[in-house]
């Protein structure tokens, strides 16, 4: 019994059975009627045949088939519902005013979450290759696009939002991504270092580790509003600064805050990465003649690397979320969208903020985690 | 030569090494030894300055090693300790090849000197160079540390127990190879170790420390005949004769063995075997195969069944054994004789119990110290 994809297969089975998967509203902003799974029309049969599938799997796991029904159930639930969902609008839309939306239900939400339960399954069965998760990627990607294109998915309520504010999506989407990655770096440079002094000095261990553990306590919004008073004054007292465009409000303040927080998991993993090296080797290292550099980077930084780059990772998932917040201190990134979304209790525009940074999140995870694989020397594999 | 004059260590109150004075000369090994704190590791880490004497001067060939840049300093000696400490992330050879990295060898040369050092320490290198330190053993891992330690061809060896964390059988096969290498290499070896029978068998010198104090310094049969107090000839223990054993080698004690030819006659294998019962029995190059009780003999030729076939691994000893391990196999067979083999297994002599009592006589002279001196 595959206990992850029976599971998988629940949540999709119930999402489709008790929740409503679509909801049809007079316009963007108020209530409306909601829709059971039914509307999908033709595509309640794939959605059925791939939970079958599914199930089939769970019940009997291991071996070739295994993989292959997994991953045909959870591509099949997906498929089902991007393109019900589009079948749905067209049919509910028919005869109604042009402002009328169709808006994504809680069912598809938990049958798209159920197929991502049983995708997992099937990972740690099939032979786990960059290629395959590309390739796995790149077909439900194609799913996606064509049920956009020809599917009437591009009439959900969502995908209008799209187009009202595609615009200043991409911009927002850059501007997020360059944010997080400017903190993260700044994060990386200052963490590492301190990571490495921590492991010199018991004192400098113990203000090294509170300090960074205590930023991490504190509420996001208050440490951005810490920040812009600072921040101002020092924009005002130096003109070369203010030229930089450093002030209280904007890029700086997000800049600051968002570093503040990587330094935690940056400064931790390195602590701990490179006190954990085996003190025989580098009594070793000492006792052949290795100066303090060499012993740095040939022994302590690549057996500490793996730890390094997971906490690099743990930044950058935490980061990308953050930044979101950031929009307060009046920094431009997908949270633009969230907090208007927020404020015109328009739900889909905030999902068209929310999507994406999990989108992003999950990317940087993937790649941070490969890039740490990567780092693994092969001699401290498992 | 190593030469330590006054050297003190302190650390707060405590005195770990109190004025020590003693030389080293080159191509010897000298060992370390004494209980636990006694401060035997605390002065080998003073040699690499791993560790800095409070007081007094260690010289190498008269030069003082305050005045050589540590990281230049160590990287001359070669370097080995218990735990080993190979570096996790790098191949075997690559591990061996880090003090040659130092000292800037080109890759080819480093990569030969993996090779060679791999040879020379027993292991083979196609299939050892490119494996990790987590896929070998104890003995293996000790190996490689002990290759890593000669590879840039160090005049002078540290060695913190080097077999310390290996199991007895292996640890004496261990010190047997340390043995041969160090008569191929004669290098300068300073050896820590809280073993008395690996420093009798290791050993040209022995320091014998207590609470950082130099307690003797000599070699071992000077150690073994003459304690120099009461401290010395309790750590020593009581089996003082049997240890002395280990420092000769069978072949030095070996007599001519009766033996027999298989296929030769029976009259062959009594006169062989002369006023004894036994003969040993050898194929027609050398080879032991076993032995013959000569009262099972008929005329002619003797039956293949006379002949107690065994094993030459189990029945006899090789040439450069201590006289204690023969001693001590001849025990566990209820031998009173064990023979000796080369290399190749060929029979080239006996040691006799008998022939091992006369050696023990002629040194034993049973020194009883005072009681109560120090």
């Amino acid at each position: 019994m595959d206990v992850v994809a029976l599971v998988g297969v629940c949540v999709a089975l119930a999402g489709a059975a008790v929740m409503p998967f679509v909801e049809l509203r007079p316009n963007r902003l108020v209530p409306g009627v909601t829709h059971s799974v039914l509307t999908a029309g033709p595509w309640v049969v794939v959605l059925v045949v791939s939970l079958l599938a599914g199930l089939v799997a769970a019940v009997r796991p291991g071996g070739r088939t295994h993989v292959v029904l997994v991953a045909l159930g959870a591509v099949g639930v997906f498929s089902a519902v991007c393109w019900g969902l589009g079948a749905a609008s067209r049919q509910l839309l028919e005869g109604q005013t042009p402002i009328a939306r169709v808006s994504v239900g809680a069912g598809a939400w938990m049958m798209l979450a159920g197929a991502a339960v049983l995708g997992f399954a099937g990972k740690s069965g099939a032979r786990r290759s960059p290629f395959r998760v590309a390739a796995f990627a790149a077909l439900l990607g194609a799913v996606l696009v064509a049920a956009l294109k020809w599917g009437g998915l591009a009439d959900i309520s969502l995908a209008r939002e799209y187009v009202v504010r595609s615009a200043d999506f991409w911009p927002l989407v850059g501007d997020h991504i360059v944010l997080t990655m400017m903190a993260l770096t700044f994060g990386i440079v200052l963490g590492v270092p301190l990571g490495l002094w921590a492991t010199r000095n018991r004192r400098v261990r113990g203000v090294v580790l509170g300090v960074t553990g205590v930023i991490q306590t504190v509420p996001s919004l208050a440490l951005l509003g810490l920040l812009v008073v600072p921040l101002s004054a020092l924009s005002t007292a130096v003109p070369f600064l203010r030229q930089l465009g450093i002030r209280g409000i904007g890029t700086a303040p997000a800049v600051v805050a968002l570093t503040l927080y990587a330094l935690l998991p940056v400064v931790r993993n390195t602590y701990v990465g490179v006190s954990g090296v085996d003190p025989a080797a580098l009594d070793a290292a000492l006792g052949m003649g290795m100066n303090r550099w060499q012993r740095l980077t040939r022994v302590q930084l690549p057996l500490a690397a793996p730890l390094v780059i997971d906490g690099v990772r743990t930044a950058a998932v935490l980061l990308v979320g953050i930044t979101t917040l950031t929009v307060f201190a009046g920094a431009r990134n997908l949270g633009v969208l969230i907090f208007e979304g927020l404020g015109q209790f328009a739900p889909d525009l905030i999902l068209l903020g929310a999507l994406p940074t999990i989108v992003l999140a999950m990317l940087a995870d993937v790649t941070l985690s490969a890039l740490g694989r990567a780092l693994t020397p092969k001699g401290v594999r498992e | 030569m190593i030469r330590l004059e006054h050297v003190s260590k302190r650390y707060g109150d405590t005195l770990a090494i109190d004025d020590l004075t003693f030389e080293i000369p080159d191509g010897e090994v000298c060992v370390l030894i004494g209980p636990s704190g006694c401060g035997k590791t605390t002065t080998l880490r003073m040699i690499n300055r791993l560790v800095e004497p409070s007081t007094g001067t260690i010289t190498i060939d008269g030069r003082d090693i305050m005045s050589v840049p540590t990281e230049q300093l160590r990287r001359g000696f070669g370097y080995a300790i218990q735990s080993v400490g190979l570096f996790p992330h790098l191949t075997v050879a690559d591990n061996i090849g880090v003090v040659p990295r130092l000292l800037g060898w080109d890759k080819e040369r480093i990569a030969e000197r993996a090779v060679s050092m791999l040879t020379l320490v027993g292991l083979d290198p196609a299939a050892y160079s490119g494996k990790y330190p987590r896929q070998l053993s104890g003995g293996e891992a000790q190996r490689v540390g002990v290759a890593r330690a000669l590879a840039a061809d160090p005049p002078v060896l540290l060695m913190d127990e080097p077999f310390g964390a290996v199991d007895p059988l292996n640890r004496v096969r261990l010190q047997d190879e340390f043995v041969r290498l160090q008569r191929e290499l004669h290098k300068t070896v300073i050896f820590v170790t809280h073993d008395i029978d690996e420093a009798v068998r290791l050993a040209d010198r022995i320091a014998i420390m207590r609470d950082g104090r130099l307690q003797q310094f000599d070699t071992p049969e000077q150690l073994l005949d003459h304690p120099a107090n009461k401290f010395v000839h309790d750590f020593i223990g009581a089996d003082r004769a049997l240890k002395r054993l280990v420092r000769v080698r069978v072949d030095s004690m070996m007599t001519d063995a009766a033996r027999v030819v298989i296929g030769a006659g029976a009259d062959a294998a009594r006169m062989a075997a002369g006023s004894r019962r036994f003969t040993y029995v050898t194929s027609s190059d050398g080879r032991l195969e076993g032995w013959l009780d000569t009262d099972d003999l008929k005329d002619g030729v003797f039956a293949a069944d006379a002949i107690t076939r065994a094993d030459p691994a189990e029945i006899s000893v090789n040439a450069e054994t201590s006289l204690r391990d023969a001693l001590s196999r001849m025990l566990g067979l209820g031998f009173r004789s064990i023979a000796v083999t080369d290399d190749d297994c060929r029979l080239v002599g006996e040691v006799t119990l008998r022939g091992i009592e006369q050696a023990m006589a002629g040194s034993d002279e049973h020194v009883a110290p005072k009681v109560g001196e120090k």
